[in-house]
């Protein structure tokens, strides 16, 4: 029975099977059970048609084919004349096998439609016998069934797919009626077999796991590598096809680059998905996992047991997961280490980002015909974004990335693991198939239902171009190759909503944008200069303000030496960089691999920008030590090796090997240091003595002698008054400065002064510096201070027309008066002057051993000198001056000149003795300071100690000789006048002299300077008061 | 009346443990909807059996849809007792916009995919011939209103449940 049903032989050993022994004895038996004489007759044609029947398979086997056809037509007759349909159908199918081997190798239509139409009778009477025959031990099923097979054999071809079908869909029925499992084995083999050669893979597919499910049933190891084979069969119709058999994935590969290249179709994405029968892959992956660990294939078990954890654990349970994961597990304890499967398990690997190098060796293009040859290179850094990029959209998306030989690189990838189990990767590396890259494994754990982000490194050995297809993994120990684009696609797919997980998404992994594997190109080896601060790396912490040096230290950490190195700025607060030593840099070139260069810059900590807001936190918790990593400046080295490498000075003169930049940025952290609370400006009078001999004149007359160049005026800071000067007009600015800081600070104040200029046809060409330097202040932590500022020596030589300028002629044409002349003096004019003296203070401060830096008073000094900055820096247009007159000698006592230097040294002091009831000759010094003659009438007055006028009135103490009031004099431009008078004192004592005049037709000039209101008021100069000291007896 | 007939009807059949099992195969063979609608106990290897058999007969259904202008395809396919029904739709696609063309004379061809049906298959073991046209019909006009959403991408999985209840209740009353 068993081997009457041998599907698999070929037609012709088909064909020529005899009956086997016990069938022929069984129909023997039934031969000889008959009685009656026509029953006898009957038998004995019927045993006649048998033996035909035989006799024509004996032919058929000798191989004559005409033979055992007329032998088979006569037992065809025989048996139909005695219902023998068993026989009948047993010679038809003999006869159409002669038939077919007489015309072997033909195929014309009519002889398929014979061999069709004589199966169908055969097929017919095989399944009347079995009616017939029921009494029979012997089955006609698996003749019937063989039969239908062989004509579908015969007929299977596409344009006959109905009619095929149709026939194997009545021999599958067939099968339930077959008792012996092996013998519907076999049947549903060649049931598959014709289903795949007519094409139809599913139905195919479908009848081999029957296959498989029937050789599962035995308990037999051989049976279970049989069935192993059939469900690997069936694999790509279910599309679960281990990837070492497939040769889909190339297809796969073209459409996903034309999705990656065309416009995103949805359909085709959908097409992308079309093996979503997630129910049957999962049943058939199972099968392969039950068989091929019956069967004792560890590698194919593990296979199964990966593809079914990776595509499907979204629909499996969690102890579901952990029985794969010991799958696995124990399947790799029985393969060989180091054993490769095609097939990845888990964990899933996408791209997370491609680092850029970092701005420390960051590659710029060079352009070898320019001398900068960084200009215009395409920017590699970050930051760098325009939205009108020069190339294709498509192109841009596809970076260019450059690596050098022997620096190791970084890519960032993201590994999951969606499962409800600890995954232990043993090493992970990229996986390069370029062989130009050295990876370096490292090995991760990743608990249930994470993801996590790892950083893989290598280094490029040699020069060309590098592919990372994805990264290779040992996990449950087997060693897999995890390509990114399967990932890609998984993922496209979940955005779709047509794959059943993403598995980044659901361990809590933010999505994203899909990153492509850029272009890599390995170049030859670079210099790489390494940055270094001396005295540590951190930002250097200064308060506003502060000066220091700071070290560079740049290495060549590098195999090449660097031949070019320029040097520049970028970023904020640029000009807090004082000064950066470019020389040095220059000089050190070539710098050589390993050494060093130290590079010292000079910067000086910017303000802290009062709408900051941490600033204005900052105010609160002072020393809060907010340092922005925006705001620091930064020093951009752009830097190159030799044009050409010594070895290959042959190579195309195109390729010059790239440069390179180091950003060093100058960290710096400001800290709010002094603090200005206000400045004012103050007025300090204490009026001269008049004595016989006058401390030395700042300058005399015209100016041409300089006192002030003794080196001991300069070493002594001290502001000294004159008592035969006064300070009278001297002005102090006054700095309230309060110290929020945890230090103490120390102020300093310098004024630069031009020394005065020397009038040489009214032109200023000598500009001498001095400074003056005044006694430190010191500020305590959390206290104010307040620091005075002399504003002297400001004062120009001359009140002219000068400085009021423009609007000047503007009066004059519009016939406006003085007394709108100061305020339309405009803004900007003045605010010139305040500028040019601001810049003339300069307030130092230091703090500690070695913080020094400079406050920034300029806003503040200017709210305080803006409205009488005229007072400061114009000379009145008259200054007087009283002296005594003795022994014929003159002794000028000058005051309140505008020029008058209080830093005098200790000259001689000669007191004015001046005694009472003697005559005293003095005289009076007027000095015109302005360029036109100014006529006036002068007088003088004197006063006593209570202020009461003592030359005239009731209780006058002086007599007087000479005129002393309304004294008309000319004073001709920038020269001065004499004029002489006595004075009788009667009582001694103390008296003051005052000089006045009244400028008669005075000029816009003094108008605007003495801020008359009214065009009609007459212009008032008064002096200085002067006092004198007389003794005596009364 | 006739609705309580068939009501009736539904019931007694309800009495015999019948087997069924729906599905609606996208025209990328995708199976976008499954339901077991039988009333016979639900066992897993069972419906896995089940599916298993309807996959297959997408090759043959593949072949016959070409063969005839009807909609209805009865008893396609069998396996066992089981037999395969199958309603093919026609869908016509418009670029931009999916339009579902309900009326069956238009068959209308993709350019980019040959095979442009959308595939309602039943394996069931009843005979209700009838029955199981009426309820290709209805479900047929469910998946219209399913396509005709615009939030819908044609070819994607039917995840409403509106549509699943809808489905079931037509089995329980055709089947």
């Amino acid at each position: 029975m068993g081997s009457s049903c041998r599907i698999g032989w070929n037609d012709f050993e088909d064909t020529f099977r005899l009956p086997s022994q016990s069938q022929l004895r069984g129909a023997y038996r039934i031969v000889l059970g008959y009685q009656s004489f026509s029953t006898v007759l009957k038998a004995k044609k019927r045993r006649l048609g048998r033996a035909q029947k035989t006799i024509g398979d004996y032919c058929l086997l000798a191989g004559s084919p005409v033979d055992a056809n007329a032998h088979y037509s006569t037992a065809i007759e025989l048996a139909r004349l005695t219902g023998d349909y068993f026989w009948y159908a047993g010679a038809l199918e003999g006869s159409v096998c002669a038939l077919l081997m007489d015309r072997m190798g033909q195929k014309d239509p009519v002889l398929e439609e014979e061999v069709k139409y004589r199966y169908n009778t055969v097929i017919l009477h095989y399944r009347k016998s079995c009616m017939q025959d029921n009494a029979q031990r012997v089955s006609t099923l698996t003749f019937e069934l063989e039969a239908t097979l062989k004509l579908a054999r015969f007929l299977c071809r596409q344009d006959l797919a109905k009619e095929v079908v149709e026939l194997l869909m009545t021999a599958a029925d067939g099968a339930n009626s077959l008792i012996d499992a092996s013998d519907r084995l076999i049947l549903y083999v060649e049931i598959a077999r014709l289903f795949g050669t007519l094409g139809y893979q599913r139905k195919a597919a479908f009848f081999s796991r029957q296959v498989a499910q029937l050789y599962l049933q035995q308990d037999d190891c051989l049976a279970a590598i049989s069935a192993m084979q059939v469900l690997a069969m069936t694999t790509r119709a279910y599309h679960v096809e281990s990837r070492a058999t497939s040769s889909k994935s190339k297809s796969n590969e073209i459409r996903l680059n034309h999705i990656d290249s065309g416009k995103k179709e949805l359909q085709s994405v959908v097409f992308l998905f079309e093996s979503q029968w997630s129910t049957l892959q999962m049943v058939v992956l199972k099968e392969i996992l039950l068989s091929s660990i019956r069967a004792g294939d560890p590698l194919a078990a593990w296979s199964a047991a990966a593809r079914l954890l990776r595509s499907y654990y979204p629909l499996i349970t969690p102890a579901g997961q952990s029985g794969l994961a010991s799958a696995l597990a124990n399947s790799a304890e029985r393969l060989p280490s180091g054993t490769r499967c095609a097939d990845p398990a888990l964990p899933f690997i996408r791209l997370h980002s491609f680092p850029l190098h970092p701005s420390q060796m960051d590659i710029v293009k060079r352009n070898p015909g320019r001398e900068e040859w960084w200009v215009g290179a395409a920017p590699s850094g970050p930051f760098i974004y325009t939205p009108f990029s020069k190339g294709e959209p498509n192109d841009s998306s596809k970076q260019e990335v450059i690596w050098i030989i022997g620096e190791p690189v970084q890519v960032l990838v993201e590994l999951a693991n969606p499962c409800g189990f600890d995954l232990m990767v043993n090493s992970i590396y990229l996986s390069v198939h370029s062989g130009n890259f050295d990876a370096f494994p490292i090995s991760v754990s990743l608990p249930p239902n994470s993801a996590k982000v790892i950083t893989l490194s290598g280094i490029p050995i040699s020069v060309g171009p590098v592919t990372i297809p994805g990264c290779i993994i040992h996990c449950f120990g087997v060693i897999t190759e995890h390509l990114f684009r399967d990932v890609d696609n998984l993922l496209l797919g979940a955005a779709q909503g047509l794959v059943l997980s993403d598995p980044f998404r659901c361990c809590g992994s933010p999505t994203l944008r899909n990153v492509s594997v850029p272009n890599i190109s390995v170049v030859p080896p670079l210099p790489l200069l390494v940055s270094h601060v001396v005295g540590g790396d951190g930002a250097a912490i200064l308060y506003e303000g502060e000066i220091r040096d700071v070290w560079i230290r740049l290495a060549n950490a590098g195999s090449v030496p660097v031949e070019q190195a320029h040097i520049s700025l970028s970023g904020k607060n640029q000009d807090s960089v004082i000064s950066v030593a470019y020389e040095t840099m220059k000089s050190a070139l070539p710098i050589k691999p390993g050494e060093e260069v130290t590079l010292p810059v000079t910067i000086k900590a910017w303000q802290l920008g009062l709408v900051d807001p941490d600033n204005a936190a900052g105010k609160h918790t002072y020393g809060s030590r907010v340092s922005r990593d925006g705001s620091s400046p930064m020093l951009v080295v752009h830097y190159a090796g030799p044009l050409a490498l010594p070895g290959k000075a042959s190579t195309n003169g195109s390729a010059v090997p790239p440069g390179r930049r180091l950003v060093v940025p100058l960290q710096i952290c400001v800290l709010q240091g002094l603090s200005s609370v206000k400045a004012r400006l103050l007025s300090m009078e204490i009026p001269a003595h008049v004595g016989e001999t006058l401390p030395k004149p700042v300058y005399v007359e015209n100016g041409s002698t300089e006192e002030l160049a003794s080196p001991g005026s300069t070493t002594d800071s001290l502001v000294k008054i004159d008592p035969y000067r006064g300070s009278w007009g001297l002005r102090l600015l006054e700095l309230e400065l309060s110290n929020p800081t945890d230090v103490v600070f120390e102020i300093s104040v310098s004024v630069q002064v031009e020394s005065p200029r020397k009038e040489n046809n009214l032109t200023f060409i000598d500009h001498d510096v001095a400074e003056f330097g005044y006694p430190k202040t010191r500020i305590d932590r959390d206290y104010s201070s307040r620091v005075l500022i002399p504003l002297e020596h400001f004062k120009l030589p001359v009140l002219d027309g000068s400085f009021f300028s423009k609007d000047f002629q503007v009066d004059e044409a519009f016939n406006t008066r003085s007394s709108s002349f100061s305020e339309k003096n405009t803004k900007a004019e003045l605010n010139a002057s305040i500028k040019n003296l601001i810049s003339k203070i300069k307030v130092r401060w230091q703090s500690g051993r070695n913080s020094s830096g400079e406050l920034n008073i300029k806003e503040a000094i200017q709210a305080a000198l803006q409205t009488s900055v005229m007072d400061i820096l114009l000379p009145d247009p008259l200054t007087f001056g009283f002296m005594l007159v003795r022994n014929g000698s003159v002794a000028a006592a000058q005051i309140g000149s505008p020029k008058e230097s209080t830093l005098q040294p200790n000259l001689p002091g000669s007191k004015g003795s001046i005694l009472a009831h003697d005559m005293t000759p003095m005289e009076i010094l007027v000095r015109n300071n302005t360029r036109e003659m100014i006529r006036m009438s002068l007088s003088i007055t004197c006063r006593d100690v209570a202020g009461e006028n003592c030359i005239e009135g009731d209780k006058a103490t002086v007599l007087w000789a000479g005129v002393l009031s309304g004294i008309s004099v000319e004073v001709p431009p920038l020269e001065e006048i004499k004029h002489w008078f006595s004075l009788y004192f009667l009582v001694p004592g103390e008296y003051t002299l005052l000089a006045a005049a009244v400028i008669d037709d005075p000029n816009e000039i003094l108008k605007a300077r003495a801020k008359t209101n009214s065009p009609d008021e007459p212009v008032f100069c008064r002096g200085p008061p002067f006092d004198l000291l007389v003794v005596g007896t009364t | 009346m006739a609705r309580i007939r068939e009501c009736n009807t539904a019931g007694q059949r309800k009495g015999m443990a019948s087997t069924a099992c729906f599905i609606i195969v996208s025209r990328n063979d995708i199976p976008i909807y499954e339901a077991e609608v039988g009333s016979a106990l639900k066992k897993e290897e069972a419906a896995h059996q089940h599916q298993f058999i309807l996959h297959a007969a997408l090759d043959i259904v593949q072949d016959l849809a070409w063969t005839t202008s009807a909609m209805f395809l009865k008893t396609v396919d069998k396996f066992n007792d089981l037999v395969v029904s199958v309603y093919v739709t026609a869908v016509k696609k418009i670029y931009g916009h999916i339009h579902c063309c309900f009326i069956v004379f238009i068959l209308l061809f993709s350019l980019t995919n040959h095979i442009i049906h959308t595939r309602l298959m039943l394996l069931h073991d009843s005979r209700n011939e009838d029955g199981i046209k009426s309820f290709f019909q209805e479900v047929h006009e469910l998946y219209i209103k399913i396509l005709l959403n615009p939030l819908y991408l044609p070819g994607s999985r039917i995840t409403s449940s509106h549509f699943d209840t809808k489905v079931r209740a037509l089995a329980r009353k055709y089947l």
